[in-house]
This record gives structure tokens, sequence and C-alpha cells, in this order.
């Protein structure tokens, strides 16, 4: 766990930071996202931006703890771009969130959760990386999902080509859903308005997101 | 006839097509960049865009005789998350801008 600190308060440090898939893309753009995060937790995630510094929108989290099927949350979040910064190589960005939403866990159905988190990332066309983390609470469960990314770019890719990232990810889980800092190597791939990235945990899980603007 | 060809090459220049290229800041990512295009083609006045990270650049085609604001393009670029450095109309054409990118 301190490790895990460490290695996150390094790259915070070290670059102005980061984030992986962005929850708004643009004035008037949808986003869809669904993620498998290695047998511990599915997510899906739609949210519609009004302006390019907020959106709105809804999402569904299952999380498969220790003991099995702990919970599962669908909630209502709003979103803030709290800042930008473009460069002429490079753009870093701060969001932050908040939701609220219902719940079911062992613990109890019908729960009142709610949501907060933050992402920071930073990114050139050939490095990138980000720190994210989530945070839901009910009266029956409290859990955070920190996740930091960091990637590089074999070649830099334009507005038409396909881009390609190598990336390490590492995902620390609060709450007892899970021992340990859960580590992954991903192939990131995205071209037009379509992104999708899969890969494997060091104990062979598979770990993968898609996304799509639109 | 002379009449009627300088007729004929005033009104050519009045309709004619412009080009207008943007210096941008923040373009590392296609995937984040295609609200550019999507916000620049909803403008009437828009023909066609060029995009390139590696020059910083978009590039607009307008369609003839007409015109976008700075103010116009500074908005919708910023309505995309990104900053104009700069905007210049050119005698390039897309076409011409397109070749020398190596773009699509």
């Amino acid at each position: 766990m301190n490790s895990f600190r460490g290695v996150i308060a390094c790259a915070v440090m070290l670059s102005p930071a980061a984030l992986s898939a962005k929850p708004i893309a643009y004035a008037q753009g949808t986003t869809v996202m669904v993620e498998h995060g290695a047998d511990t937790m599915n997510e899906v995630q739609v949210f519609y931006a009004p302006r390019y510094d907020w959106s709105f929108g809804a999402g569904y989290l299952e999380i498969d703890g220790l003991a099995g099927r702990e919970r599962e949350i669908v909630y209502a979040r709003a979103n803030y771009l709290a800042k930008r910064w473009n460069s002429e190589d490079a753009q870093a960005n701060v969001f932050i969130w908040g939701g609220a939403g219902g719940a079911s866990a062992n613990q109890g159905s019908g729960l009142t959760s709610w949501n907060a988190g933050g992402q920071v990332d930073y990114e050139t066309r050939r490095v990138y990386s980000s720190i994210k983390t989530d945070l839901h609470r009910s009266s029956a469960f409290t859990h955070r999902i920190d996740t930091l990314q960091l990637g590089i770019a074999p070649y830099e890719h334009d507005y038409d080509t396909l881009a390609t990232w190598l990336v390490v990810q590492g995902r620390n889980y609060t709450g007892g859903i899970h021992e340990g800092v859960e580590w992954a190597v991903l192939l990131r791939l995205f071209k037009g308005s379509a992104w999708i990235e899969a890969g494997a945990t060091t104990d062979g899980k598979l770990q993968a997101m898609a996304m799509l603007n639109f | 006839m002379k009449i009627f060809l300088a007729t004929l090459a005033l009104l050519s220049g009045a309709a004619a097509a412009g080009t207008i290229e943007m210096k941008v800041h923040g373009l590392v990512c296609a995937f984040c960049a295609q609200g550019i295009e999507k916000t620049l083609r909803k403008n009437p006045a828009t023909d066609d865009v060029v995009i390139s990270l590696e020059h910083k650049l978009v590039a607009i085609g307008t369609k003839a005789g007409t015109d976008i604001t700075d103010a116009e393009l500074q908005k919708a670029l910023t309505d995309a998350g990104y900053d104009v450095k700069g905007i210049t109309r050119t005698e390039r054409s897309l076409a011409e801008i397109r070749a020398s990118l190596g773009a699509k």
C-alpha cells in the first residue's frame, strides 16, 4: 500500500498529472465508457456535455470482492473540468465529480449512495500519465478505487492515423475489496471516435475498457 | 467580350471559397480533437476541415461567398477545449494544405 502511494506521489510530482478516459468529451458531445476491471469491477458510464467544461450522466458499477459479488451501485453524476492547460506540445487537465444514487450490497439493498472523485492527467503525443480516485459511500459500505496509468507511445499518431499506446496501470481498492495493488499492462488503440484498450493483470486477469464519443 | 470576362472574373472573385488556418495549442490527442471537427462542421460556412497534430494546425475551407469571424472561430475552439494562438486567412487551398501535410 505504501509503495503504491509512493508511486502515485512520484507520478504527481514528476508530471502535472494525468487521466485515462476523460469524463467530458467536448461541448454537445456524448461519451460512453465500458470497463471490465480484472474480475473485481465492471462499470458502464454515459455522459453528455452541454459545455466543454462540464458533463452529466449516469453510471453502473458492480464490485466483486473477496467474497463474491459485494455491491452494485447505480448513480447519477456531474463532472467538472476544474482546470485545463494547453501548451504547444502538451495538455493537462484536472477533473472533479460528484453524484448520488442507489446501491445494494451484502449488508442490504435500497441504500442511498454517494460518489465523489477526481482525476488529473498530463499527455504529449509520446507520454501519458493519469491518476484518478473514485469514492463510493453508503450507510453500509465505503470504498475508493485509485487508479494510476503511465503510458508511452511507440510513435506519434496524427489526427487521421491509429494511435497506439503501451500503458502500465496500478489500481488500489480500499474497503476490503481487494488485497494489494492490482498491476496491469495494457495496449491502447484509438482512431476517430473509438477507443479500446485491453491487457492483463499480473495474475492473468483481463483488464479492458472501450469508449466512444459522438 | 472583355466586359463579359471582366464581369466573370469579378463574380468568381467575390464568390471564391476561402481558407482559414489556425495555430492551436493542446492538440496532442486525435480522440479528444474530434470535437474540433464536429464543432466547426456545425457552422454553415464550413466546407471542409483539416487537422494536423504534428503541425498544431486546424484549417477550414469555407464555402464560396462565406466567412467565419475570428470571434466565431475562437468560440468554436474554446468550446472544443483548445486554445487558438493565431488565425490566418490564406490563399492556399485545403487540397494544397492536405498535400503539404500528407493528410487524407
